[in-house]
């Protein structure tokens, strides 16, 4: 198994059974998990702390995840750099335009394999597998 | 040699177990009096009564939630994680792929844990899902567990176990779920606990049920066996309202549903024995 230790990953999902799940899929594989519970704490966490990889959820309370994106794109680097991966239930074509316009590096469309998910992150976070 | 005298004479021993009945729908009679004694010898040393006469009064008088701590004294609330886990099974092999099959990605799907005592089969729900459903980031899962006893809910909140309640899960998923405090115990990811909600239903009491709302899935396991035939008929009905048309309802391995209520439909799975409320009323 690569070693992710030091790969940072932020989730930022409303549904605690979901981030339960990510959290699994990548903390079993060495990957060090943070989480927000929507994209107004996910922007708070970002600003604080450095991170490899943030994956949003898009409907969530409070701030969605393609306000969260246009806000994060708008900060200055490397904060707004930060490689975002979109996983969300909506699977129309132009709801994955909407969050490639907004600042998405990529759309996976729920539900997504413990193992999808874990080469994806390992992928975004440049590690050889 | 003189024998001890009863506790409670008969007399009183029906005056409890009437009251018992009305307030919970749980019956006790002469067979299980030690078990009752016990429990009210408790309380009446808890309450500084003089008498069982003494703590009967002090019961009726409806003075410092006396009748919550009875009622949590007689509830049974010894359970373990992943018991009667072909239950389990059958809920991702067969029960949420018929109720998905008319719901799209992001839906709610609702499931019920009750009794649900100190959290196991709820927190066992939730972690099977996330181990064994391959949809389960797919739709919003709302997991609720409710219980009479307020005693045994403060504890699932609490989301602390003991080794008895973990033996049947493996290191792996005792490490990946749960956080070790000690030798003896052990907590519920944070995560986890957030994705259960608890909440105090008397099955019987339409107006603790109905608030609940409607569910896809209801686990009502080892309850109604402790009611007479009344209340197991009022049970049964309010758990058909708690239940979305086409929703199941998985019942101990011991129990029938059959014959307690003719609404439901009996399933039959490769798992298990499971009863669904119909689609549609039948003309």
């Amino acid at each position: 198994m690569s070693d992710f230790s030091r790969k940072r990953v932020l989730i930022i999902d409303d549904a605690a059974l979901i981030r339960t799940y990510y959290r699994s899929a990548l903390e079993t594989r060495g990957f060090v998990v943070e989480e927000a519970l929507n994209g107004l704490e996910g922007l708070e966490k970002v600003l604080l702390q450095p991170f490899d990889l943030a994956i949003v959820d898009i409907n969530m309370p409070r701030m969605d995840g393609i306000t969260f994106l246009y806000a994060l794109r708008s900060k200055e680097l490397p904060v707004s750099g930060i490689p975002v991966l979109v996983i969300s239930t909506e699977a129309g074509v132009h709801d994955a335009a909407a969050a490639r316009r907004a600042g998405a590096n990529y759309y996976l469309v729920k539900p997504v394999k413990q193992e999808t998910l874990a080469q994806y992150a390992a992928v975004f976070c440049g590690v050889p597998r | 040699m003189a024998e001890t005298p009863p506790l409670i004479t008969e007399e009183e021993f029906q005056k409890l177990a009437d009251f018992l009945y009305r307030r919970t729908g749980m019956v006790f009679t002469e067979t299980k009096r030690y078990y009752v004694e016990r429990r009210i010898a408790d309380r009446i040393v808890a309450t500084s009564s003089q008498s069982f006469a003494g703590y009967f009064a002090y019961l009726r008088s409806e003075v410092r939630d006396e009748v919550e701590h009875l009622i949590n004294a007689f509830t049974v609330n010894e359970t373990y994680f992943y018991r009667e886990d072909h239950q389990l099974a059958c809920l991702t092999t067969d029960l949420l792929k018929e109720r998905v099959a008319a719901k799209e990605p992001g839906d709610t799907i609702r499931i019920w844990s009750v009794p649900c005592s100190t959290g196991e089969e709820p927190y066992s729900i939730a972690i099977w899902l996330l181990e064994n459903w391959r949809e389960v980031d797919a739709y919003d899962i709302e997991i609720v567990g409710s219980d009479i006893d307020t005693r045994v809910l403060e504890a699932a909140a609490e989301g602390m176990f003991g080794k008895r309640a973990l033996m049947r899960l493996s290191p792996e998923l005792i490490g990946r779920y749960f956080h070790g405090l000690d030798d003896e115990r052990w907590r519920i990811l944070d995560d986890l606990r957030q994705s259960v909600r608890f909440s105090r239903v008397n099955l019987i009491e339409t107006k603790d049920t109905r608030p609940q709302g409607r569910f896809d899935v209801i686990f009502c396991r080892n309850v109604l066996i402790y009611f007479d035939d009344e209340s197991r008929r009022i049970a049964a009905e309010n758990l058909y309202d708690n239940l979305l048309p086409g929703g199941f309802i998985c019942l101990g391995h011991t129990e029938s549903m059959s014959r307690i209520s003719p609404l439901f439909e009996v399933c039959r799975y490769s798992g298990a024995i499971v009863y669904r409320r119909p689609r549609e009323l039948r003309a």
